[in-house]
């Protein structure tokens, strides 16, 4: 693409995004929204074949039913409310609208099931603008609607999507696929203490991007996009193996790795509401994900995956630098220490 | 009949996009939209909105339907989809048509038209007051706010339009 469209096509998303999280005026927002689908949608068909294009169609799909649901809920929360401002929801009817537009937007369950099928299509790069980037304006949205969410939902949506993205993702060898279902995963994670305690939502979002965007500089500088090719970077840079299986063991939420932080955080604020059962079984449901980041790394940096002789001594370009992935990796991995410093938030 | 004016042309509303929705060709959707953006201007106009109104007819219909159209006509096929040319169009469209008329029936029922449009009082469409002489119709002066306070929505929208220009060529052009 032109270099200098592709810049001004980035910057859109950025702006859109930017829009959504500082509006005061509830179509201001919409027009954010709007602003962001159309934006990426030739980012994510970077690569012109018709995988991109079906991955591309499926998105923008999805995305466009989910902002007309959230028109929808604009529009009763205008008529029963008579202003524009944001604050919470007070329309239960207008609330319970934008919650399933914005889950429909993040790709919570039910909605859930475009996420593995648009990542899948797509190259890695669009890929990580997809699955971090992409779930920052419904995240900022849910967190100023918060206080009138209605809880039995939004639970629902949480947990659902825990189970789906733990038990769907179990299947995956390709790397992709394994992301958006950890994705998937995290949300349900992210929306669960939502109505607890917001200020927990946003640490998980934010440590989630960082692990994320980890894993995803980790696939590209490997250009694996299988776990059997993920299973060669013993050969070609053996450092990765180890970096992949530390980051890999964070986002399964392993104790001294930063993963374990935001776990840690959401069951102690849920059992501090008197729900234990919730916690549980989200705990328990949060092992499928540890078992398939765990096969990864078994077939990665554990062990030396079955290959075909020549595969041994792999070929291939010049390594790409990627400059911010050794402070990404620090970060994604060392932060556990610093839990305490979580006092000074609000 | 005046009194339930709205009522119809909301029906009638709803019946045209029950027309489009039941996918025939575009040039047939093309037709129903003009339908339903006219009854839609009467809609808007029977509650006292006649800039919004006319705002319909000229840019929807007048310009951005026009250009729908002709793009249409150059990309039509030999034997374009009529609602009664294929089972599923026709299926869809009687299945929309009936259950617009249970719920018709529904409404004329339960003696109350106001259960389908709860409009909160004459507040929004009220005399949007600048302090000069006279008195304004809120869509008229809507536009002048738009232009002076509203700067910024014209900024985000116009810079909404570029882009979704760029992006229409970017995606139609490939590699």
């Amino acid at each position: 693409m032109n270099p200098l469209i592709f810049t001004t096509i980035l910057m859109t998303v950025l702006l859109g995004t930017m829009i959504v999280m500082m509006s005061s005026h509830w179509l201001m927002i919409w027009i954010g929204f709007e602003m962001n689908l159309l934006a990426i949608i030739p980012i994510l068909m970077k690569k012109y074949n018709p995988r991109t294009m079906e991955a591309s169609t499926k998105y923008f799909l999805t995305q466009a039913t989910a902002s007309m649901l959230l028109m929808m809920a604009i529009i009763i929360n205008l008529m029963h409310s008579g202003q524009w401002t944001i604050t919470k929801v007070f329309n239960p009817t207008a609330s319970i609208i934008m919650t399933s537009a914005l889950a429909m937007k993040l790709g919570l369950t039910p909605f859930h099931f475009w996420v593995p099928e648009v990542t899948q299509g797509i190259s890695l790069t669009s890929g990580l603008i997809l699955l971090t980037w992409q779930k920052l304006a419904p995240m900022s949205i849910l967190y100023q609607i918060s206080p009138s969410i209605n809880l039995n939902i939004l639970l629902t949506m949480a947990v659902l999507s825990i189970l789906v993205g733990g038990w769907g993702g179990l299947n995956q060898t390709q790397l992709r696929k394994i992301m958006a279902y950890s994705s998937i995963a995290h949300m349900g994670w992210m929306t669960a203490v939502l109505v607890y305690n917001p200020t927990l939502t946003m640490l998980n979002m934010l440590i989630y991007i960082m692990m994320t965007l980890t894993m995803f500089m980790l696939f590209i500088h490997s250009s694996s996009t299988t776990t059997l090719s993920l299973s060669h970077t013993w050969n070609k840079t053996p450092l990765t193996t180890t970096l992949i299986l530390i980051t890999l063991l964070s986002m399964g939420g392993l104790p001294p790795l930063s993963g374990f932080m935001p776990k840690w955080m959401i069951i102690q604020e849920l059992t501090k509401n008197n729900s234990i059962i919730l916690p549980t079984l989200m705990a328990i449901m949060a092992l499928l994900n540890l078992y398939f980041y765990m096969r990864l790394t078994y077939s990665t940096s554990l062990t030396m995956f079955p290959s075909t002789n020549n595969m041994k001594m792999k070929w291939q370009f010049e390594t790409k630098r990627i400059t911010l992935l050794p402070p990404l990796i620090v970060m994604s991995s060392l932060l556990l220490p610093l839990t305490p410093m979580l006092s000074i938030l609000d | 009949m005046m009194t339930y004016i709205v009522f119809i042309l909301s029906v009638i509303f709803v019946v045209s996009f029950v027309g489009f929705s039941s996918k025939p060709s575009p040039i047939y959707g093309g037709l129903v939209l003009i339908v339903s953006g006219g009854v839609g201007c009467g809609i808007i106009m029977n509650f006292g909105g006649s800039f919004l109104g006319l705002m319909v007819f000229l840019i929807y219909l007048g310009g951005m339907l026009v250009v729908f159209g002709y793009t249409t006509a150059m990309a039509t096929e030999q034997y374009p989809e009529v609602w009664v040319s294929n089972t599923t169009v026709m299926g869809v469209f009687l299945l929309g048509l009936l259950m617009e008329v249970m719920l018709v029936l529904y409404v004329l029922k339960s003696e109350e038209v106001g259960v389908v449009f709860k409009f909160s009082g004459v507040g929004d469409w009220a005399i949007y007051d600048t302090g000069d002489s006279g008195v304004f119709s809120e869509g008229i002066m809507g536009v002048a706010a738009l232009y002076s306070y509203g700067a910024w929505v014209v900024i985000v929208t116009g810079w909404s339009l570029f882009v979704g220009v760029l992006v229409i060529l970017e995606v139609t052009r490939g590699d």
